[in-house]
């Protein structure tokens, strides 16, 4: 070296260049040692390419083998954000042209926040075959745009009950934080409703999913492995079609029947906007129909809709026709409630069936000051009665001093508070959900005095009062006042009185087998829970019940009933709802060949019992034993 | 100047028994990692274009026999030779750096760099930096100073600016960068005040920005520069690379995936990777362990390169060692700081280890020089 102050410059320049190499590995290490895992899993990401094929989902069958609820498939236009990449844009502008939906549109849909970057999202469902064969042959002017044959729902019978079975929806945001959909990704189909959603772990299946090694290009180089799809289990109903069938058809012609009536009292027809049909085997618990109308077509589900058009088919114009009236309507019961006042006050001895009753005209409050009186609904004095016959007759004025005497029971109040009426109500099931296995059950209401104090409570504008009067449990004597009821309660209740005091749990499913028909589970009934009446009680109560179609309340719609061919009991109701047309209720028990059924109707703003809804239930008797058709025979204005 | 051309000294003869053995080694371990490296990043995207899948290997492996007889070539004759004829080849790199804009020169992918020769591209660009070197060592050594006036300063910067200017209108401003760089490294070593120093730097800055606001560079140049401090803003684009990059080097974790089973690499997800994102294979297929022993052969031909400027028996030699040090360091830490995503992306390719002849024959040239130095340290 010539120059002696180049070495420590030299020095310098090959110090700055370790000083970069320093800041090189410092970097390796990072990126190799502490990140190496997330960038391995980055690596697979980018070379493991998932297809997924939709598992189909089990099918629905009644319980003759008739299929209520199977698939079909149907094409559906998929795009993968991450596929597309810089070709999203020009992907939209194609398949808008193609289906003919406007781009804004489609890239609304695309641009869904639930979906991952990387799944394929749904835009077009039901797209021609002429369509999808052309997505197909133009896959180079289309990245990640791909046509899936996805199995949807298909109803061989229509909308036959169409409440029943449901329909499916996508999973919703809080059912994917839920542990119980872990399996489920967003954009999944679901059951929303009816025993598609009671039922949904056992009828979705497990989707097939087969891994692919791909190119940067997106090109298939190899399959890794393959799960191919698993279809989910069908489910077997206790519901017959022809029963179901008969039902919603009977309630459709009371229905139609109520709306060329006129109502006396309003000088008009009669709304009958809606009602409900349980048919229940009270030895099982085993539902044989539930009808409520208005219904739905369930293929409007199928098809993508906007909430515009959810709302044009369900809303309010068209009398809300996605409740299930039958388990989600709540009602007071009316005169249907009677056998069960009764059956209590036996209990309680309140009342004696050896013992008659005077049945005037109308009835005034003991010790009452103000003389508030409570009209019978006929203007008739019938004198002493039995109460048999205050039952098949329908005496209001010998059950409101029944409900007087609970009164007396409770006042002056206790603690804890003497409710002999309510509890016994409990007891038969009235006041929670019966625990059918269809989701959104409503749990109907025996009132109590807390329960009023915290209504009034919580809403004083519409509670005025918080105070419990004996008119509370007047009203409640005839299943009037704040008493509500589910049609499926009353059935319930009404079969546990013809199953001599054994509840069963209503249910509707049988069993659930595998598409071969090999059994996977075998739906149990749950009856054995016994009501605290007596034999002799609930024998009474059958008994005089047995008179309503022969002598009482529903004899002019029951006219030439075979009643040698097939025992029948029941009652009327006919339930008062401030600002409407009187509901119309009939509650029958029916028995004949060894085959029992407990036939429960309502028809919203009908009329009386035995003018809309008697006449439904002995078109669905005569039904259910082959009898000859009696046409429809609408009884009188009684109870 | 006391060479005499043509004249030759009975030492000279000897020569050959000096030569650098280190260095020599570490080139060639690095050459030939390269050769694999190049089969690994090319053979399955080649079978998938149903291609010889050893094409760009066998093609890396010839410019590898060319370059060791260049090498030898070059470091076969007194690299004073070099110092006489330093202007006539800068003269001609220049030359060749204007015809590769006329038509004579080929379009790829928007540059305008190489000329098309018997099958081969040529880059006057890399020839461009050796000629650059020259220049500035002939330059500098005759000044006979310990220290340079800012005059100096200037012209040896008009030296380097003529080609940078030239390559970076092609637009190549990779190998802008790497001049600017020698440059620095040479200034440094030849003795440059560290206020002159910073008169450069302040001139670069006012360069820099007067090109932004003319839009002299082009978007994609500053979207690829600028990618690299935020890569999630534009994945699919700028950010692509260098994170496709980051997972095939991670990935690699400590010992790597083993050789030809990297899937970053196999499948195709790292662009441009047998050439300017070459480390990415090293880094997958062997991983940390594999990585580091490629930075430490650069370390090793860095070291030496370094020790031959300091033993040379003339500034020119110093001079010219120096700069070629610059080169090789200053394109490492680029190409391999790029790949693992502290670095922006241009495209300088990794020495001895990128496919492409110009590169190689180059850096070979380059080996060769240096040897030249080596072999010729005694007076």
């Amino acid at each position: 070296m010539t120059e002696g102050r180049t070495e420590p410059r030299l020095k310098l320049l090959a110090g700055l260049v370790a000083f970069m190499f320093a800041a090189l590995t410092t970097r390796l290490w990072f990126l190799q040692v502490l990140t190496s895992a997330e960038a391995r899993e980055k690596a697979r990401n980018n070379y493991v390419h998932l297809v997924e094929s939709a598992a189909p989902r089990g099918r629905i069958i009644d319980d003759q083998g008739n299929v209520l609820v199977e698939n079909r498939t149907t094409l559906v236009v998929t795009v993968n954000r991450q596929e597309a990449g810089d070709g999203l844009e020009s992907d939209i502008y194609t398949l808008s042209k193609l289906l003919g939906i406007s781009a804004e549109e489609i890239a609304r849909r695309v641009e869904s926040p639930l979906y991952y970057e990387n799944s394929p999202v749904p835009v077009a469902s039901h797209v021609s075959k002429k369509v999808a064969f052309y997505i197909g042959e133009h896959q180079g002017e289309l990245p990640g745009v791909t046509v899936a044959r996805v199995p949807v729902r298909t109803y061989p019978q229509g909308s036959l009950a169409a409440h029943v079975l449901g329909y499916l929806g996508q999973v919703s945001p809080d059912q994917l934080q839920d542990p119980a959909f872990e399996a489920y990704e967003p954009g999944d189909r679901v059951g929303k409703t009816g025993v598609e959603a009671e039922y949904e772990h056992f009828l979705r299946g497990t989707d097939g999913v087969t891994k692919y090694r791909v190119n940067s290009a997106g090109e298939i180089l190899e399959q890794l492995s393959e799960r191919p799809p698993e279809p989910g289990d069908d489910l077997v109903l206790t519901l017959s079609s022809d029963i179901q069938g008969l039902a919603e058809e009977s309630l459709q012609v009371g229905l139609e029947h109520a709306r060329r009536t006129i109502d006396p009292t309003r000088n008009k027809p009669y709304m009958a906007n809606a009602g409900a049909v349980v048919v229940l085997d009270p030895t099982t618990g085993a539902i044989k129909a539930l009808a409520s109308s208005p219904s739905y077509d369930p293929t409007f589900f199928v098809r993508p809709h906007t909430s515009e058009q959810y709302e044009q088919m369900f809303g309010a114009a068209t009398g809300y026709p996605l409740l299930n009236r039958a388990i989600q309507g709540q009602y007071p019961p009316g005169s249907t409630y009677k056998p069960f006042v009764l059956l209590s006050a036996l209990r309680r001895g309140i009342a004696d069936t050896s013992a008659y009753y005077p049945c005037p005209p109308f009835w005034e409050v003991p010790e009452d000051p103000l003389h508030e009186s409570f009209d019978n609904w006929s203007k008739t004095d019938w004198g002493s009665i039995s109460l048999s016959r205050a039952l098949f007759d329908s005496c209001d004025t010998v059950f409101y001093p029944i409900g007087y005497q609970y009164w007396r029971i409770y006042y002056p109040p206790t603690s804890p508070p003497k409710e002999p009426l309510q509890e016994d109500l409990k007891k038969m099931g009235f006041g929670s959900a019966t625990n059918v296995d269809i989701p959104y059950e409503k749990a109907g209401r025996v009132p109590t005095p807390e329960w009023k104090a915290e209504w009034h409570r919580n809403d004083p504008e519409n509670y005025p009062s918080g105070k419990w009067f004996p008119g509370d449990f007047i009203n409640m004597s005839i299943g009037q006042g704040d008493t509500l009821v589910t049609p499926l309660q009353i059935a319930q209740a009404f079969a546990t009185i013809m199953n001599n005091g054994r509840e069963c749990v209503p249910h509707i499913a049988q069993r659930i087998q595998k598409a071969s028909g090999e059994m996977v589970m075998r739906i149990r009934d749950h009856c054995g829970r016994r009501v605290p009446f007596t034999h002799t009680q609930l024998e009474y109560v059958r008994n005089a019940l047995a008179q309503v179609p022969i002598q009482g309340t529903a004899a002019s719609a029951f006219r030439g009933f075979p009643f040698s061919q097939v025992w029948i009991a029941g009652k009327t109701g006919t339930a008062q709802v401030t600002g409407w047309q009187d509901y119309s209720w009939f509650a029958a028990m029916a028995s004949a060949e060894g085959k029992e059924y407990v036939v429960v109707a309502l028809v919203e703003q009908g009329g009386h019992g035995s003018m809309t809804a008697a006449p439904i239930v002995r078109r669905v008797v005569e039904g259910l034993y082959g009898l000859p058709m009696s046409g429809f025979l609408s009884g009188g204005a009684t109870d | 100047m006391d060479l005499v051309a043509g004249k030759t000294y009975p030492a000279e003869r000897r020569a050959i028994r000096h030569v650098d053995p280190v260095l020599v080694i570490a080139a060639l371990v690095l050459a030939t990692a390269g050769v694999l490296m190049v089969y690994s990043a090319t053979h399955a995207s080649l079978v998938t274009q149903h291609l010889d899948p050893g094409l760009y290997a066998k093609k890396q492996a010839t410019f590898l026999a060319l370059g060791i007889v260049v090498a030898m070539a070059i470091a076969s004759f007194d690299y004073r030779f070099v110092k006489v004829y330093a202007g006539l080849v800068y003269g001609a790199s220049l030359v060749l750096l204007v015809l590769v804009r006329t038509p004579l020169g080929a379009t790829v992918r928007g540059s305008q760099r190489w000329f098309q020769l018997f099958g081969f591209q040529l880059a006057p660009s890399e020839v461009s930096k050796l000629a650059m070197i020259a220049m500035l060592a002939a330059f500098l050594s005759e000044l006979h100073t310990q220290e340079l006036t800012l005059q100096d300063v200037f012209r040896a910067t008009a030296i380097a600016a003529a080609p940078a200017l030239l390559v970076f209108v092609q637009p190549d401003l990779g190998t802008a960068i790497v001049i600017a760089s020698i440059l620095v490294g040479v200034l440094v070593v030849a003795g440059t005040r560290p206020r002159h120093l910073g008169v450069l730097a302040l001139a670069a800055v006012v360069l820099i920005f007067g090109s932004l606001q003319l839009g002299l560079v082009k978007d994609y140049q500053i979207d690829r520069l600028t990618s690299f401090l935020d890569p999630e803003s534009d994945p699919l684009r700028a950010g692509y690379n260098k994170k496709q990059a980051e997972i095939a080097i991670g990935s690699g974790g400590l010992t790597g995936l083993g050789y030809l089973e990297g899937t970053q690499t196999n499948l195709d997800f790292v662009p441009e990777q047998h050439t300017d994102f070459v480390f990415t294979v090293v880094g997958e297929e062997f991983g940390f362990v594999g990585a580091m022993t490629m930075l430490l052969l650069f370390a090793v031909v860095l070291w030496r390169a370094f020790r031959i400027a300091l033993l040379s028996k003339d500034p020119f030699g110093t001079y010219l060692a120096a700069g070629i040090a610059s080169m090789f360091a200053i394109q490492v830490v680029v190409n391999v700081g790029m790949t693992l995503g502290i670095m922006p992306i241009t495209g300088i390719p990794l020495p001895f280890v990128s496919y492409g002849g110009s590169s190689f024959l180059t850096n070979s040239a380059a080996i060769g020089l240096l040897l030249n130095v080596h072999m010729r340290r005694f007076k």
